[in-house]
C-alpha cells in the first residue's frame, strides 16, 4: 500500500491524531511545546473547513501515522555501487542517489562512493547535490555506475520575474533583484519585518512591535518625492495591493519575489512604478503526485529593551522640585511625611507605590505559527493550496477576575488556491482564490497606547486597585484606584476594563487566460488577465465603567483605611458595547497582453509586448463627495528587447498613462525608457579568463517614470476646487436665545488649478556584474532620480492673500542618487561542508533642487540642496548656568525660560532667537545606509546561518514634550480625557539639571511641572543617532537523515531554532534604538522560536 | 478556419476593452459644488454672509481674546499656560506670537471681499435684502481690518481679492499707514449705514447682526482709536517706516481727530436712544422676594452684562457666548464641596481691587474720609455690612465702604455672593459667602482656585446655580462688545478732550454713576475728594473719566485695550501683580499684599509683533518696533 499519510486518512475516513505519531516525533512535537489542538485544527481547516470547530469526535476512528508507515512494503532488491566525483577527480560525500520516481536510494560516504539496492524494474537513477547539477543516468544492464557532477553555475540559466513576464537574468537589462524565499523565513507573522537589510536597494526599518501594527516602513532607493505616496507599488501575482497584504503573505507560499528599481523595469507600471515595484508571485501547481507540506513554528518573544522608568520615591521627590523651582510659591503635590513613608515602604495600600509596568505587562509572550501547502496536477490541471494560521499574543496581563481576554490576541489565517488548466491545448487558464482574514482581540485603544498611557500615570497617588475590605466584601466588581474626582489615568483599569474585535479580511478572485497564438504568428502569444478584490474591516469594543475608589480615610497606628466611591453613579458592572469604523472597499482590474518573442538565424532575440490596463477603485467610507467617486488607472505600455548572440542587449519600454486627477488636457503621460546591456564575459575575446572571471556584464537604463500619487491622498481633483457648502467650523448663530439661528458656513480646502500634472521621475541606472570562479558574484549599481514637477505648496504667498487653502503648482524638483551593492559567495566543499557568504549595501541620498521659499537673508534656511528627509532645528549649545546667564543671552523666544534651560545659538547673530536661527540639523529621518551581510553553512544534515542587519546616517529625536517629566502630553489627534502626568524616564532623573547640581551638560534640562517650550523645540539637544547593527536573526537545523526520511515518506523533514533581534549595537540606550522617535509606543520584539518543517510525498 | 475564429476572438476583446475606456475617466459627475454654487440661490448665499460672521474674533473667551488675560485685569495660579496668561507675563515673540490673527482676518477679508464680488450674481434675492447683505458685509470687513489695525497698528488693507494667479510682486503688499486705514474703515462703515436696518426686526432670528446703532457705536470708536495718543501724534513711532521710506504713523497731533470723534460719539448715542437703549436698571423684585436697595443696585451693574440682550447692549457677539461662568465661580455651595465646575480660576489682582472707588465715589487715595494707609488692617464686619461682608466676619479693611461696583463685580474672601440659588436678601446669614484662606472651602488648591484672594464675580449670572457631581445651570449670554455706558463714558472722553469740561461731560459721566448707585461728578469730589476742583481742568477730569471707564467696564476686555491707546500701559503695567497670601490660614497672616509676578511692559508691546515668517515671505512688510 504505497498511500500518503493523508491519503491513507481519507481512505479509511480517519483523522490524524498527532498524539498517536510515532515516539521520536511525537517527543520532538512535544519538546518544541506544539500544541497538538493547533495542528488538528490547522489540518482540519484545510480538510474540512467547515467543521474545524471544537470538533473532537470521539466516534471517528483514528488511525495512526504509525501504523502508515508500517504499511510500507519491503521488496527485493540487487545492489548497485559506484563513486561521484568532481570534475577534478575527487570523491564528493553526502550526493543523494535514488531511483527515479521512488524514494529509494542512499548518499555516498566521505569517498564518495555509494551502494544502493535496486529494483528490476527500475530505470533511471538520480544523482543529486548542492551546488552540483543534477545528473540522470540509465541503469539499463550496469551495476556499477560513477559519475562526474558539475558545478551549477549560480546565474546561468536562472530566471528572473520582471514586469508581465520573466527574463533570463543574463539577458537582463533593467535593475530587478530578486530575493530567495529561505530569506524571507523569518520567525515574524508579517513579511516585511524580514526585508531590512536582505535586498540592495531597500531602505527599511520597523518602529513597533505590536502584533497587527508592526509593519516596517519600506522604501526603493530612498524617497525623492515629497507627495504622500513613497512607498513602492506592490503587486501580488499582478494584483496591486497593500503593505498590509505583503505582510500576511506566507514565505511558503512564495514563488518568486523580485524587486524593480529603475525605468527600464518599472516603466511598464506606468504611473504606479515611480517608487519602484515590489512583485511576488505566488506558487503553481507542477505535474505530479501530490506532494503535501507543513511548516510549524512556536516561538517566545519578549522587548528588546524597556524603556525604564524611575522608582515612586524619586519620581515625587523631582516633582516637588519641579514645582518649586519654577514657582517657589507653587504648592507641591506630596508631603514629606508621604514620601519618607512611601520609601520605608509602609502600607502600600495608603502609600501606593506602582510599577506600572510591572502591574500590566509579562516578560515574555508566544507565537504560533503554522502552514500548509498541497500542490500537484495531472495532464489537464495542476493546483497549489495552501493554507496557514498563525497566532500573535500581546504582552498584557489579563485580570482573572474578568472573565475576557483583554491581552492582544492576532489570529490571522489565509488561505489560497491556484489552479491552472489546460482548456485546449494552446489555451491556459489560472484561476487564483485567495483570502487573508485577521482576528484581532485585544486592549480597546490598542497595544501601544496601553504603553503610552503607562507613561503618562502617576505611580503614586493609588493602587491600581484596594483589595475587597469588610466594608466592600459584597462588592462584585473591582475596586479600582483612582484619586480626587477620578480623573487620573489607571491604566490597569483601562486595560482591564473591556476588550477590542477586529476583523478585517481581504477576498481577491483573479482569472487569467493564456492564450498561445502561434497558430497566428511563431512566438505570439495573448494572455488576459481579471481581478477583484474586496477589503473589509470592523471593530466593536466591549467594556464595563471601572469603579474607582479613593482612599478616604487612614489611621497610621492601626492602619486602618477607608474607602470612598468616586464615580457611583457612573459605573457599571456590566458591559458597555460599542461600535468602531466599517471600511470596505472593492478594486476591479484588468490587463490584456499581446507577446511576442523569436529568434531569428540564431543569435536575434526579439520580443515584444503590448499591455493595456485598467484598474478601477471604490472606497465605501469616503467621507465626502470627492472622495467618493471612483480611483482610476488607464494605461498603455509596452516594450521591446532585441538580444544579439547573448552578447548585446537593448531594451526599450513606455507606459501611456491616464490618471482622473488631472485636467483633461493634463490627463495622459507618455513615459518612455530605454536601456542597454553588454555581456562582456560573453565576448570571444575574453575567453582566456573566463575562468577566473566568469560574468561580466554592463548595464546602463535611462527614461521616464510618471506618478499621479501627488499632494495628499485626499487631493483627489486637482482640476476642481473642493467646496463644502456646508461646514459647520464656519457656522454663525444669531438671535436672542443661545442657539437661535444658525447656519453652517461655506469653506474651500482646494483651489481649482487646471495646469496640475503629472509628477515625472527621470531615473539613470548604470550596473556591473561581475562572477568570479563561479562562486562569487558582485553587482553593483549607481543609479539617479531626478523628480521634476512635483507639487507643493506656494511659499512666496503671503497669508494676506487670505488663502483658506494652500496655493500648489508642480514646481518643486529633487533628486537623489545611490549605490546598490550586493556580493556573495558561496561554495561547497568536498568534506560536503557548504557554505555561502553574503552581503548588500544600499546607500540612498536624497536633494532638493528647486523648492519654492521666501527668499531667505540667511542662505542656510533655504532647503535647496538638502536632503528631503533633512530637519531643521536650533542648534543647542548647552543648559544656561543660571538666570543671569539667561537674561544677558540672547532672548530666545519660546516663552519662559532660565537657568537650567536649553540655550540656544544665535546663527545670524540678529541678538534673538527666532526661525532664521534654525538650520539644517543632524541626518535625514529616513536612513541612508541600509546594509546587511550573513552567512550560512550546511554539513551534513546540520545547517546554521546567521545575518546583521544595520542602518546608518540616520537621526532622531527623544520627544521632549511626551517625555517631559510631569507634564500632561497628548499626542497628536489623541482623544483622551482626565489628567495625565508623565512619568520620569530613569535616564532623565539620572541627569538633569537642578539648582543645587547647575550641570549644563545634563541630559534632561530644568524640570518644570507643565511642558516648557523653551526646551521642546526642535533642536540638537534631544538629536541623536539611529545608527545601529544588530544580529538580526541566528538559525540552526537539523534535517532528517535520508534514510528515516524514506521510512516516513517524508523529505526535507527540517527541525530548526532560531532567534531574531538577538543583539543589537548602538550608541543610543533609552529604548531599542530601531524604533527611532517612537520609543514609548509597544516594544520592537525579539523572537526565540523553534520549528519544524516536512514534505510528504 | 481555427485561425479566423481565433483572429475574432482576439479582435473582439481588444474592441471591447478599448472601446469602454474612452470616458473611463472622467469619474467626476457634474453638478460637484464649486463656489459658484454659493451664489446662485439665496438659501446658499445666506450661508456665505454667515460665514463672513463667523470670522468674528470670540470676544470674552479666555483664550481667543487677548483681553481677557493678555493684561493685568486677571492673573492665575503660576502653573496655568495658555496663549494669553504667557502674553501677561511678558513672553510674547515673534517666532509665534499669542493670539495672532494675521492669517485668521486676512482669510475674513478675503471672504467678505469674495462675497461682495459674487453678490450680484444670486437671482432669488429681494433688492432690499441684498443691499442689507452688502452693507453688513462691508461693516465686517472694516470690523475685521479695524481688529488687525487695534493689534498690529497699521497694516496692508485688502480692499479687493487679488486673484490665485496674481504675480509675486502684485502680492507682496504694504502696510498702509494708520490714517489711512482709519479712514478706509470710516469709509466702509459709512457705506454700511446706508442700507442697514435701524431695528432689529426678527430678534429671536437675527439679533447679533449688524444695525444702524452697531455701526454707528463702532464708527464713533473706530474714530475714538484714531483719535487716541496711541496713533494720533505718536511720536514713538516715528520710525517705523518700510522699505520706501513711508511713514506709517502720523507724527503731529491733530485735535479735530477728537472733534469728528466726539459728533460721531454724540450722533451713535442719539441713534441709539432714538430706538429706545437705555442704561439697565434691574427691577426690584426676584420672584417672591422685595430686594433691598443695596442688592437691587448690584443687580443692576451685574446683569448690564449678564443679562442677555438687556436694554443697554448695542453690539453682543452671538458667536461668542460667555465661557467662563464655570471657572471663574468659587466652589461657593458647601453642600457640593465634589462638584469641581466652578473652579474660581481667574483672579483679579489687588491693584484691580484698590481701582474701585470707595462708597462715596471717589477713589481710595483721594478720599478724605478712607483709611487709605490702613486699607491692610483687619476689620470686623457688622450688621450694616451683612449684605457685603457676612456679618461677623474678619477681612481687610480695604473690602469694606467700598462702591456698589466693587461688590457686584468682586468676590473675596467674607464676602457675601448674592444669587446662585439664595435670593431672599432679607435672610442675610442665608447667602452664599466665600472663604478663601487656606484650607477653607474656596482656598488655593494646587490646580485651581483663586491665586490672589478675589474672584471675577462680574461675569456671573446671579441666577446660575451649581448642582450635584458636575452639574452646573447656566444662563447663557453673548459676549457684549459695547454697551451704552461704554458709549457714553466715550462721548464723555471726545467731548472733554474737544471741548474741554463741561455739563455735557459731567452729564454722561453722571448717568453711568447713578446707575451704579454714585452721587455724581460734581458733588463726589467737592465733598470727599483731597483734590476737589480735580474735574473742572481737562487734565482731572480725563482721569477721572479714564478711571471711570476702568471700573465700569471692569472684565469685559476693554482696560487692555483702553490703556494701550492712552499709552498708559507703560505706566500700569509696569506695576507688580499681587494678592493676599494664600498659604495662610488666619486673618492676620492671610490679608498681607504678597508678589504674585513682576510684570512688565515694554514699548513694543503696544503693538503684537508681526510673525516673522509672514515677515519672510513678504520682504515688504516692516516688522514693529523693538520686535
Amino acid at each position: 500500500m504505497h498511500l500518503k499519510p493523508y491519503e491513507y486518512m481519507k481512505k479509511t475516513n480517519t483523522q490524524f491524531r498527532v498524539n498517536k505519531m510515532p515516539m521520536c516525533i511525537n517527543k520532538l512535537l512535544l519538546t518544541m511545546k506544539i500544541s497538538t489542538l493547533l495542528l488538528v485544527i490547522g489540518m482540519m481547516s484545510i480538510f474540512s473547513p467547515s467543521s474545524y470547530a471544537r470538533t473532537k469526535s470521539p466516534d471517528i476512528k483514528t488511525a495512526s501515522i504509525g501504523t502508515v508507515l508500517e504499511n510500507i512494503t519491503q521488496q527485493q532488491r540487487v545492489r548497485i555501487t559506484g563513486k561521484v566525483t568532481d570534475k577534478a577527480g575527487l570523491g564528493l560525500v553526502g550526493v543523494t542517489v535514488f531511483v527515479k520516481g521512488t524514494s529509494r536510494g542512499g548518499i555516498t560516504d566521505v569517498n564518495g562512493n555509494y551502494s544502493i539496492p535496486i529494483n528490476p524494474d527500475d530505470k533511471t537513477l538520480v544523482f543529486s547535490f548542492i551546488g552540483m547539477i543534477k545528473k540522470e543516468v540509465t541503469i539499463g544492464a550496469q551495476k556499477a555506475i560513477s559519475v562526474v557532477l558539475e558545478a551549477e553555475s549560480t546565474t546561468l540559466d536562472e530566471v528572473v520575474v520582471v514586469a508581465f513576464g520573466t527574463q533570463k537574468k543574463t539577458d537582463l537589462v533593467g535593475s530587478v533583484t530578486s530575493i530567495k524565499m529561505s530569506d524571507l523565513k523569518v520567525p515574524s507573522s508579517n513579511l516585511t519585518t524580514a526585508l531590512a537589510g536582505r535586498v540592495a536597494g531597500i531602505i527599511a526599518y520597523q518602529r513597533s512591535g505590536e502584533p497587527g501594527q508592526d509593519n516596517a516602513d519600506f522604501f526603493i532607493r530612498g524617497v525623492t518625492t515629497f507627495g504622500y505616496k513613497t512607498s513602492p507599488l506592490i503587486l501580488i501575482d499582478g494584483m496591486e495591493l497593500t503593505t498590509q497584504d505583503l505582510a500576511r503573505l506566507q514565505p511558503d507560499d512564495i514563488s518568486s519575489f523580485s524587486i524593480m528599481k529603475d525605468a527600464t523595469s518599472t516603466a511598464l507600471y506606468g504611473a504606479r512604478g515611480a517608487n519602484g515595484v515590489i512583485l511576488v508571485t505566488t506558487k503553481q501547481g507542477k505535474v505530479g503526485k501530490a506532494s503535501l507540506s507543513f511548516r510549524i513554528e512556536n516561538s517566545l518573544s519578549a522587548p528588546t529593551r524597556n524603556v525604564e522608568l524611575t522608582d515612586p520615591v524619586t519620581y515625587m521627590k523631582m516633582s516637588n522640585e519641579a514645582i518649586l523651582t519654577r514657582n517657589p510659591l507653587g504648592i507641591v503635590l506630596y508631603s514629606d511625611e508621604k514620601i519618607a513613608n512611601t520609601a520605608a515602604g509602609l502600607n502600600p495600600t495608603a502609600y501606593p507605590a506602582n510599577d506600572w509596568k510591572k502591574l500590566m505587562f509579562r516578560d515574555n509572550t508566544t507565537v504560533q505559527r503554522m502552514n500548509l501547502n498541497v500542490s500537484g496536477g495531472g495532464g489537464v490541471a495542476r493546483y497549489f493550496i495552501s493554507g496557514s494560521y498563525t497566532k500573535d499574543n500581546g504582552i498584557m496581563k489579563v485580570d482573572k477576575r474578568n472573565n475576557f481576554n483583554n491581552n492582544i490576541n492576532l489570529k490571522s489565517y489565509t488561505l489560497r488556491s491556484n489552479v491552472t488548466i489546460d482548456v485546449t491545448k494552446s489555451t491556459e487558464m489560472i484561476v487564483r482564490l485567495s483570502g487573508n482574514f485577521d482576528d484581532y482581540q485585544g486592549p480597546i485603544t490598542g497595544g501601544a497606547d496601553m504603553y503610552r498611557r503607562v507613561m503618562r500615570s502617576n505611580p503614586v497617588l493609588f493602587p491600581s486597585y484596594y483589595p475587597i475590605d469588610e466594608q466592600h466584601k459584597y462588592t462584585e466588581h473591582i475596586l479600582f484606584g483612582n484619586y480626587d474626582v477620578g480623573q487620573y489615568i489607571n491604566p490597569y483599569a483601562d486595560m482591564t476594563k473591556g476588550y477590542k474585535d477586529y476583523s478585517s479580511s481581504l477576498m481577491l478572485a483573479q482569472i487569467e487566460v493564456k492564450q498561445d497564438l502561434s497558430a497566428l504568428a511563431k512566438g505570439l502569444s495573448f494572455r488576459t488577465m481579471v481581478n477583484t478584490n474586496r477589503k473589509s474591516y470592523f471593530d466593536v469594543s466591549r467594556n464595563y465603567n471601572p469603579y474607582f475608589y479613593k482612599l478616604a480615610s487612614y489611621d497610621p497606628l492601626l492602619g486602618i483605611y477607608g474607602l470612598e466611591a468616586i464615580n457611583d453613579a457612573t459605573g457599571t458592572e456590566y458591559l458597555g458595547y460599542s461600535e468602531g469604523p466599517k471600511t470596505i472597499s472593492s478594486t476591479f482590474y484588468l490587463e490584456s497582453m499581446l507577446n511576442y518573442s523569436n529568434t531569428f538565424k540564431k543569435k536575434h532575440n526579439i520580443s515584444g509586448l503590448l499591455v493595456y490596463m485598467l484598474r478601477d477603485q471604490l472606497n465605501a467610507n469616503a467621507g465626502d463627495l470627492q472622495q467618493s467617486l471612483p480611483f482610476r488607472n488607464l494605461g498603455l505600455s509596452g516594450r521591446t528587447t532585441y538580444a544579439y548572440d547573448n552578447r548585446f542587449f537593448a531594451e526599450f519600454n513606455f507606459g501611456y498613462n491616464g490618471s482622473e486627477r488631472f485636467y483633461q488636457t493634463k490627463r495622459f503621460g507618455f513615459f518612455p525608457s530605454a536601456g542597454l546591456a553588454w555581456s562582456i564575459s560573453n565576448e570571444k575575446f575574453f575567453e582566456p579568463i573566463k575562468k577566473v572571471v566568469t560574468n561580466l556584464r554592463l548595464r546602463t537604463t535611462y527614461g521616464l517614470i510618471g506618478n499621479d500619487a501627488i499632494g495628499t491622498a485626499s487631493d483627489r481633483f486637482f482640476y476642481l476646487s473642493n467646496v463644502n457648502m456646508n461646514d459647520p467650523t464656519n457656522l454663525a448663530t444669531f438671535g436672542r436665545d443661545p442657539g437661535g439661528y444658525t447656519l453652517n458656513g461655506i469653506s474651500i480646502s482646494r483651489y481649482a488649478n487646471q495646469e496640475i500634472t503629472w509628477e515625472t521621475s527621470i531615473q539613470k541606472n548604470i550596473a556591473l556584474e561581475v562572477g568570479l570562479f563561479n562562486k562569487i558574484n558582485i553587482q553593483a549599481e549607481y543609479y539617479t532620480q531626478d523628480r521634476e514637477n512635483i507639487l507643493m505648496t506656494r511659499a512666496s504667498i503671503p497669508v494676506t492673500m487670505g488663502f483658506e487653502a494652500p496655493i500648489r503648482a508642480n514646481l518643486g524638483s529633487a533628486t537623489g542618487n545611490g549605490v546598490d551593492l550586493s556580493v556573495d559567495y558561496s561554495e561547497i566543499f568536498h568534506n560536503g561542508l557548504s557554505l555561502s557568504v553574503r552581503g548588500n549595501f544600499t546607500y540612498a541620498t536624497s536633494k532638493y533642487k528647486v523648492y519654492e521659499e521666501p527668499q531667505y537673508k540667511e542662505k542656510y534656511r533655504s532647503r535647496v540642496g538638502n536632503s528631503i528627509y533633512q530637519q531643521y532645528g536650533y542648534i543647542a549649545e548647552k543648559l544656561f548656568v543660571d538666570d543671569v546667564e539667561a537674561l544677558n543671552s540672547p532672548k530666545q523666544n519660546f516663552g519662559v525660560y532660565g537657568g537650567g534651560d536649553i540655550k540656544y545659538l544665535d546663527v545670524n547673530k540678529d541678538g534673538q532667537i527666532t526661525t532664521a536661527d534654525m538650520v539644517p540639523i543632524g541626518n535625514p529621518t529616513l536612513p541612508e545606509i541600509t546594509y546587511g551581510f550573513g552567512f550560512s553553512a550546511g554539513y551534513k544534515s546540520f545547517d546554521c546561518s546567521a545575518f546583521f542587519q544595520g542602518l546608518a546616517n540616520e537621526s532622531f529625536w527623544i520627544d521632549p514634550s511626551a517625555t517631559s517629566p510631569f507634564a500632561s502630553y497628548r499626542y497628536p489627534n489623541e482623544v483622551i480625557s482626565g489628567t495625565l502626568q508623565n512619568q520620569v524616564l530613569q535616564a532623565y532623573a539620572d541627569s538633569y539639571w537642578s539648582e543645587d547640581r547647575q550641570n549644563i551638560n545634563a541630559l534632561w534640562p530644568r524640570l518644570s511641572p507643565t511642558i516648557n517650550s523653551n526646551n521642546a523645540q526642535t533642536s540638537t539637544w534631544f538629536m541623536r543617532d539611529g545608527t545601529f547593527l544588530r544580529l538580526k536573526q541566528v538559525e540552526m537545523g537539523y534535517t532528517l537523515p535520508k534514510k528515516l526520511q524514506d521510512k516516513m515518506r517524508t523529505s526535507n523533514f527540517r527541525i530548526f531554532v532560531n532567534a531574531t533581534n538577538l543583539l543589537s549595537f548602538s550608541k543610543f540606550k533609552l529604548w531599542d534604538v530601531e524604533m527611532g522617535g517612537n520609543g514609548l509606543g509597544y516594544p520592537i520584539q525579539k523572537v526565540f522560536n523553534v520549528g519544524l518543517t516536512v514534505n510528504f510525498n | 478556419m481555427k485561425k479566423n475564429i481565433l483572429i475574432g476572438v482576439f479582435a473582439l476583446i481588444i474592441f471591447t476593452v478599448v472601446s469602454s475606456c474612452g470616458k473611463f475617466l472622467d469619474v467626476v459627475p457634474d453638478n460637484v459644488a464649486t463656489i459658484k454654487n454659493a451664489f446662485t440661490m439665496r438659501n446658499q448665499a445666506e450661508k456665505y454672509l454667515f460665514t463672513c460672521y463667523s470670522y468674528m474674533p470670540k470676544d470674552g473667551n479666555i483664550g481667543i481674546d487677548p483681553a481677557m488675560l493678555g493684561g493685568d485685569e486677571i492673573w492665575m495660579l503660576q502653573n496655568y499656560g495658555g496663549t494669553f496668561f504667557n502674553m501677561a507675563k511678558g513672553l510674547q515673540n515673534v517666532v509665534s506670537p499669542y493670539g495672532d490673527n494675521w492669517t485668521a482676518l486676512f482669510e475674513a477679508i478675503r471672504d467678505c471681499n469674495t462675497f461682495l464680488e459674487n453678490i450680484d450674481k444670486v437671482h432669488d434675492i429681494d433688492e432690499s435684502e441684498r443691499l442689507r447683505w452688502i452693507s453688513e458685509v462691508k461693516f465686517l470687513k472694516a470690523y475685521y481690518h479695524f481688529y488687525m489695525v487695534r493689534m498690529y497698528g497699521p497694516i496692508p488693507m485688502m480692499k479687493v481679492n487679488l486673484p490665485v494667479d496674481a504675480n509675486i510682486d502684485e502680492v507682496k503688499v504694504y502696510r498702509d499707514p494708520v490714517d489711512s486705514c482709519f479712514s478706509y474703515i470710516t469709509q466702509l462703515i459709512d457705506e454700511a449705514m446706508i442700507n442697514l436696518p435701524l431695528t432689529i426686526d426678527n430678534p429671536m432670528q437675527q439679533l447679533g447682526r449688524i444695525s444702524q446703532p452697531i455701526a454707528m457705536s463702532f464708527k464713533a470708536e473706530v474714530l475714538v482709536y484714531a483719535a487716541s495718543p496711541l496713533f494720533n501724534g505718536n511720536t514713538d513711532q516715528a520710525g517705523l517706516k518700510d522699505n520706501k521710506g513711508t511713514q506709517l504713523f502720523n507724527q503731529t497731533y491733530s485735535k479735530e481727530k477728537w472733534d469728528s470723534a466726539a459728533v460721531a460719539c454724540k450722533r451713535a448715542i442719539d441713534i441709539c436712544q432714538s430706538v429706545g437703549m437705555k442704561l439697565y436698571v434691574y427691577p426690584k423684585r426676584y420672584m417672591q422676594f422685595n430686594l433691598t436697595d443695596t442688592i437691587a443696585i448690584q443687580l443692576s451693574i451685574r446683569n448690564s452684562l449678564c443679562e442677555r440682550w438687556n436694554s443697554e447692549i448695542i453690539w453682543a457677539n452671538s458667536q461668542s457666548y460667555c465661557g467662563i461662568q464655570g471657572s471663574a465661580l468659587p466652589a461657593l455651595d458647601p453642600a457640593q464641596p465634589q462638584n469641581f465646575v466652578p473652579r474660581g480660576d481667574y483672579s483679579p489682582p489687588l491693584k484691580i481691587a484698590e481701582m474701585f472707588y470707595s462708597n462715596n465715589g471717589v477713589p481710595i487715595n483721594e478720599d478724605i474720609t478712607w483709611d487709605y494707609s490702613g486699607r491692610y488692617n483687619l476689620s470686623i464686619a457688622g450688621y450694616s455690612d451683612r449684605l457685603y461682608i457676612r456679618n461677623g466676619y474678619t477681612s481687610a479693611s480695604m473690602n469694606f465702604k467700598r462702591e456698589p461696583r466693587f461688590y457686584a463685580d468682586l468676590g473675596f474672601d467674607g464676602g457675601i455672593w448674592y444669587g446662585q440659588g439664595r435670593y431672599d436678601d432679607k435672610n442675610d446669614l442665608g447667602l452664599f459667602y466665600v472663604q478663601a484662606k487656606y484650607k477653607q472651602p474656596n482656598a488655593v488648591a494646587v490646580d485651581r482656585s483663586t491665586v490672589t484672594g478675589y474672584f471675577m464675580k462680574k461675569v456671573i449670572n446671579f441666577e446660575n446655580v451649581i448642582g450635584a457631581a458636575t452639574a452646573y445651570s447656566t444662563a447663557q449670554y453673548p459676549w457684549p462688545i459695547m454697551r451704552l455706558s461704554g458709549l457714553y463714558l466715550m462721548y464723555a472722553e471726545a467731548l472733554n478732550e474737544s471741548a474741554g469740561p463741561g455739563p455735557e461731560v459731567y452729564n454722561y459721566i453722571n448717568l453711568v454713576r447713578q446707575r451704579a448707585g454714585l452721587k455724581s461728578v460734581e458733588s463726589s469730589w467737592t465733598n470727599y475728594s483731597s483734590n476737589p476742583t480735580k474735574y473742572t481742568t481737562q487734565d482731572g477730569l480725563r482721569s477721572i473719566i479714564h478711571q471711570e471707564r476702568l471700573i465700569e467696564l471692569v472684565f469685559e476686555g476693554q482696560r487692555f485695550w483702553d490703556l494701550r491707546r492712552w499709552k498708559e500701559a507703560t505706566t500700569v503695567l509696569n506695576a507688580p501683580i499681587k494678592g493676599w497670601d494664600g498659604n495662610q490660614e488666619v486673618a492676620e497672616a492671610y490679608y498681607r499684599p504678597i508678589l504674585l509676578f513682576n510684570q512688565t511692559f515694554g514699548e513694543k508691546e503696544y503693538f503684537w509683533p508681526i510673525r516673522d515668517g509672514n515677515l519672510t515671505t513678504n520682504t515688504n512688510l516692516v516688522q514693529n518696533i523693538g520686535w
